[in-house]
Parts: structure tokens; C-alpha cells; sequence
């Protein structure tokens, strides 16, 4: 089975021995500061992208290390070629030296040292045009499927979600981790009720404890904020499209991850380890877990939407997945995959689940997803430790 | 007063006072409609705000967010608002829309779920725009009255050149908002956008790099720290820390300048930031 994936797959292999599905330059501002300097120098530039973003950086901001790893890991990710750090001064260093510690390929430009943004853009412009070149000279070789790290998110969740789209990613999951490849379920509120279920799959007591204490601690931060979470969760939208409880939109969330056993639960924007399925804890944000996941080393997100959500990554195509036929011919373009095909008894979810899978290893080997032809881009800075 | 403004010209408001700029201002209500708003907005030569809320905010933090949304497109420096929602956001954009439209300012919507996809919601979006900007494109500045000019004040607490600056300006005849205790940089620029000020004087700290910010003008002014010498470009203006009194007329005539319609170092350098100040984690 395995030597019949790996023939399928082709990715760019790094040098640090991660492989990457995509072959972008970053350009990363350190902080917001330098934010234009970072757009305008990736502006018109093929290959190189910017990312702006709302980390200011203020000097004893409890929230510096996760969004630290979190920059980090995002540059990292294999999908990137290089990096261009855009630097405000010699205190974003130590970002600097983190990416590098990953084995990633990185240029700094310091803004202090231009005068500002102007001098900056003009110091990085030929640096980001000399990462492209490199870039450029990178060639597809066959990726071992151990190394594809596909991420499971859900987003405009509806009825139909935990009926049609999220069990046929299910599918398509096991089948991957079963092939050897990891799969990632995040979105921490959105499994409030479906905790047991999961940790009852876990691999080992260890694991299972610590799937149940992400939720549990979510539960609690909620009650110190003195806050109804009913208020944000379900969504507006989600009440429309027919939910009632968080506890059924989790029931219908967790199915995302098929039946595989759980091999272990991981914090926000950190790497797993050996292959298999995985939690992380991020937000039900569905921008701040697309990063989160990205900056733990997802290539490709999987994503399945009721109410049609137009979302991707700067850096990682997003296979999107609609839960009903209606949503999928209304949002022209946006929507990669309809599984709501299920529903007149012209597909089986089995049919659907294989159909993901193999969308997911085409996007792996380059064709793009709507999201990429798109330019959907989207970015935030999770934070955790500032509160009222 | 006005005689003491000889040269101040600006743009009048329906409801009263005026604005310095006259933007289409295309705001998403959420994160998702980041996209299909940066698209309009750059085709349209609008300004358009990134931000990353407007989903899954809880308790007092969704109303605050809202109120920062309003307050910034209702600033007197815009002239016209399109605002691009999802659909399904937590921060709904209709009732966006409607709150911004209730404060007197020129709105639309286009949504893109109802619309019918990002391309479409793109289309429309767009069609509005245009139409908003044709309209705006036939006013011209007319005098304006000093006294009507708010200068928000972007400093730390405890800031005796801020303090004394501030004094500086209302003997010249304008107003100034100090920005709430706590909030500095790009997150006091929104609330003092939210407040009415048509322009922000920011004086960052020592170590604090000057940053932009999408809907009024920021006035940079560097205070001679190492950071500031090294980021000279990016400050509008140097100033002495010890003299604030030889300071004070330098600043005015830099903010007037501004005012009247001279790009400031941020807008030179596109810095269109929008860092918001939140009272809750996302959930």
C-alpha cells in the first residue's frame, strides 16, 4: 500500500529533510511595523508573498512566546523555500534566529539599518528576487506519504455538515493516516461534548487524559471569563443553517476525524511526531486555526464549509468541501469539492471519502485549489494570555 | 478663530464638521471578507482595512469590536463605507452596516454569501465603490474652522511632552483627545479615530517603531531615541524631548500641512494598519 502512495506523491524536499508541497518565498513582517515595507517588497513579485499581520510586539505582552512560535513555525513550514524576515530593529532577532534553529533557509532585513521603510524596500527587494531565483531551481521529487501532514478544519458549519462533508473527509483521513500520512483535527470548542469519543481512540492513557483536559481547561477558561460561550458558539450562522447546540456541532466537528486512533494531542502551532491523527488545541476561529495548523507543519488544509466560506492560507492550498449541493453551485468558484452529492443517493460516503483523497494528493502534486486561484490569503495572530 | 487659519481647507460633513481626507472606506466585518475586500479596495484605489476579527467573540468583546468598526468608518475622514461581510460572521455585517447608517454616514453592503461567491461579492463590491467614489470626487475642500479640527494624541501615560503639546495645540484653537490610559500605538489610533479625531499626533516610545493606520492620517513625531534616528524616514517630523515649548509650533505647522492634505510618512509608505484592541480571546 505504502510504495503505491509514495509513487503518487512529489513534493520539495528541504534541507533540513521536510518536504513541501508548494514552493513559496515569505515575506514576513517581525512586527506591524514593518508591514508595508514586507508588502511592498513581495508586491508584483512572483512567487514571494507578504503577510501582514496585528503582532505589535509591545514590550511585556504576555502572548510574546506563542506568537513567536507561531511566526516561527509559520515560516517554517516546508511549503515555504525561503524566508525574507523584515526586521524593525535588533530586537526581532531572536525571531530570526528561532526560524533559523528549524533548518529554515532565511534572509533578514533590518529597518534600522535602511533609515525605514523605503531604504528597507529597496535592501529587500533583491533579496526577495534572489530567494525566487533559488526557489525556482527546486524540482519535484517523489515525497514519501509519512511526510504529507494534511489539515482537518470546518468552517460555515450547517446540519448537513456532520452528515455529509465531515464524515467524508473522515474517510479520506483514515485512509491517509493509514497510508502512513498525518492528519490533524484542531478547533478545541468545537469538540466541547465529543472529548470521551475521541480519547477513548487514543493510543495510549496518557494521550486520552490529556484530549479530555484540552477541552476541560477550554471549559474553564470560559467560566473565569464569567462569559455564555452560547453567545459565539454556534455562530449566527450556524443557527441558520440548522444547528442547535454546540455539543451537536462537535458531534458533527469530530467526524472530520474519521474512526483512527488518536496518537496524540499537540498545543498550538507545535509540530507532531511520529505519523498518525492528531489534536491540536487552537480556537474555532477559522482563520487563527488555519495558521495554527500551518505553523505546525500542515502542507494542505481540508476544509468543509455549509454556509460557504471563501478561505485559504498564504502559504498551504485549502481544499475546500461544501456539506449541500445549493451552497456548492451558489458560491461559483470557491468551493473545490461538493459533498452534498450524498444526499441524492448518487454518491456513498465511502465514494466521497476516496473522491477527498484523491483531490487532496492532486493538490499535493501542484494542481492548485480554488483557494490558490482565488488569492485567498487570509492571516491572525492567535492570542491567549490578554484578557479583560 | 478661522482668521487664525488662514489656509485650512476641508471637507464639510451632512452632519456637521469635516474631514481632512475623503476616503471609500471598504470594511470587512470579519476576517473571512478580508479578500474580496482588499480586492475591491485595490481595484477601486479605495482604502481598505485587513483585520482578523468578527468571528466568535464572546460577551462584552463582540459589542466593543462592533463600536470600534463603527467608530472608524463613521470618522469624518471618510466619506463613503462599503461593508463586505461573509454571511454567517458572529459580528454581523448586516447590523454593521445599519449601525454605521444610523451614525449618518453613506453605506452599503455586499455580502458574499448573498451574493452568490467571492467573484460576485468582488463585482458588486466594486460597482458600489465606484459609485461612492464618483460622487465624492465632486466635492472639493472649502474652508474650514480650526476649532473643528480633533487631534487624538497617541502616547504613554505619564507623558510630559504629550501633556505639554497638548496645551500647545488648544491655545492654537484645535482639540485634542488624549488616548485612554493603556492603549498606545495602532490600537489607541482606532479609538481615537472611534472618538472623532480627524488626525493622529503619535509620539511613540524610545523603543516603539511609528506605525500607520488605514482611516485617518498619523502624524509620526520621533523624540531622538537611537530606534527613532535609525527609522528617521518613517517620523514625519524630529523633535527635541527637553525644549517642548520650541517643540509646540514645529507640530502644528507639521499637522496643519497634514491636515490640509499633504501625505504624512505612513500614507507615503502605504502602512494601512488596523490593530485592534480586544477585550476578550477569540474563541
Amino acid at each position: 500500500m505504502s510504495a503505491a502512495a509514495e509513487l503518487k506523491l512529489a513534493g520539495f524536499r528541504r534541507p533540513n529533510g521536510e518536504w513541501g508541497v508548494r514552493n513559496h518565498v515569505l515575506v514576513l513582517p517581525a512586527r506591524a511595523a514593518a508591514n508595508a515595507a514586507a508588502e511592498s517588497i513581495a508586491a508584483g513579485l512572483d512567487g514571494a508573498v507578504a503577510v501582514s499581520h496585528e503582532w505589535v510586539g509591545a514590550a511585556g505582552d504576555p502572548d510574546a512566546e506563542l506568537v513567536e512560535r507561531t511566526l516561527a513555525g509559520f515560516a517554517a513550514n516546508p511549503n515555504v523555500a525561503a524566508c525574507l524576515l523584515v526586521a524593525v530593529s535588533a530586537a526581532d532577532e531572536g525571531l530570526a534566529e528561532r526560524i533559523r534553529a528549524r533548518g529554515q533557509r532565511l534572509e533578514l532585513v533590518t529597518m534600522a539599518e535602511h533609515g525605514g521603510t523605503a531604504g528597507t524596500v529597496a535592501a529587500g527587494r533583491p533579496l526577495a528576487e534572489r530567494l525566487v531565483a533559488e526557489a525556482a531551481g527546486a524540482l519535484r521529487e517523489p515525497m514519501p506519504i509519512s511526510a504529507l501532514v494534511v489539515g482537518l478544519e470546518c468552517g460555515g458549519s450547517d446540519a448537513l455538515s456532520g452528515i455529509t462533508a465531515n464524515p467524508a473527509l473522515g474517510i479520506a483521513s483514515d485512509r491517509l493516516v493509514a497510508e502512513g500520512a498525518t492528519t490533524m483535527l484542531s478547533e478545541v470548542p468545537e469538540l466541547v461534548g465529543a472529548e470521551r469519543l475521541l480519547a477513548r481512540r487514543a493510543v495510549s492513557p496518557e494521550v486520552g487524559r490529556r484530549m479530555e483536559a484540552v477541552v476541560h481547561e477550554f471549559e474553564r477558561s470560559v467560566e473565569a471569563l464569567g462569559v455564555d460561550i452560547r453567545g459565539a458558539q454556534p455562530t449566527p450562522g450556524n443557527i441558520e443553517g440548522g444547528l442547535t447546540t454546540i455539543e451537536e456541532k462537535s458531534l458533527g466537528a469530530a467526524k472530520k476525524a474519521g474512526n483512527a486512533p488518536l496518537t496524540g494531542v499537540i498545543g498550538f502551532a507545535e509540530r507532531p511526531g511520529e505519523p498518525g491523527l492528531y489534536v491540536m488545541d487552537t480556537p474555532g476561529h477559522d482563520i487563527e486555526q488555519m495558521v495554527g495548523l500551518v505553523a505546525g507543519g500542515c502542507q494542505i488544509v481540508a476544509f468543509t464549509t455549509g454556509r460557504g466560506t471563501p478561505t485559504g492560507s498564504p502559504i498551504a492550498p485549502c481544499l475546500k468541501i461544501s456539506t449541500n449541493t445549493a451552497i456548492f453551485e451558489r458560491m461559483e468558484g470557491d468551493i473545490d469539492l461538493d459533498a452534498g452529492r450524498v444526499l441524492d443517493g448518487s454518491h456513498s460516503l465511502q465514494s466521497l471519502g476516496e473522491e477527498i483523497h484523491g483531490a487532496l494528493l492532486a493538490i499535493a502534486g501542484g494542481v492548485p485549489s480554488r483557494s490558490e486561484l482565488r488569492g485567498n490569503r487570509e492571516f491572525a495572530i492567535r492570542r491567549a494570555g490578554r484578557t479583560a | 478663530m478661522s482668521a487664525a487659519a488662514p489656509g485650512l481647507r476641508a471637507y464639510r460633513r451632512p452632519g456637521g464638521g469635516f474631514g481632512i481626507r475623503n476616503h471609500v472606506l471598504v470594511l470587512p466585518s470579519v476576517v473571512c471578507a478580508t479578500q474580496a475586500a482588499r480586492a475591491i479596495a485595490e481595484a477601486e484605489e479605495a482604502v481598505g482595512i485587513v483585520h482578523q476579527h468578527g468571528c466568535l467573540h464572546v460577551g462584552d468583546d463582540l459589542r466593543h469590536t462592533e463600536d470600534e468598526l463603527v467608530g472608524t468608518a463613521v470618522n469624518p475622514d471618510v466619506g463613503a463605507v462599503l461593508v463586505v461581510s461573509l454571511g454567517c460572521e458572529t459580528l454581523r455585517g448586516k447590523r454593521l452596516a445599519a449601525a454605521i447608517g444610523e451614525r449618518g454616514q453613506t453605506v452599503e453592503l455586499v455580502g458574499i454569501q448573498a451574493a452568490g461567491g467571492s467573484a460576485r461579492a468582488v463585482a458588486e463590491g466594486r460597482e458600489a465603490v465606484a459609485r461612492m467614489r464618483a460622487a465624492l470626487a465632486e466635492q472639493e475642500r472649502e474652508p474650514a474652522d480650526l476649532g473643528g479640527l480633533a487631534v487624538g494624541i497617541d502616547a504613554g501615560e505619564d507623558d510630559s511632552l504629550a501633556g505639554a503639546l497638548a496645551v500647545a495645540l488648544m491655545d492654537r484653537g484645535l482639540r485634542v483627545l488624549m488616548a485612554p490610559a493603556g492603549l498606545r500605538g495602532a490600537e489607541a489610533h482606532v479609538t481615537l479615530a472611534g472618538l472623532g479625531a480627524q488626525l493622529v499626533l503619535s509620539l511613540p516610545g524610545p523603543d516603539d517603531a511609528p506605525i500607520g493606520f488605514a482611516a485617518v492620517p498619523v502624524v509620526a513625531v520621533g523624540r531622538g531615541s537611537d530606534l527613532h534616528r535609525a527609522l528617521a524616514d518613517d517620523f514625519d517630523l524630529a523633535i527635541d524631548e527637553g525644549s517642548p515649548v520650541d517643540a509646540a509650533e514645529p507640530v502644528f505647522q507639521q499637522l496643519l500641512a497634514h491636515a490640509e492634505g499633504e501625505p504624512t510618512a505612513a500614507e507615503r509608505r502605504g502602512a494601512r494598519d488596523f490593530v485592534l484592541h480586544r477585550l476578550a480571546v477569540t474563541m
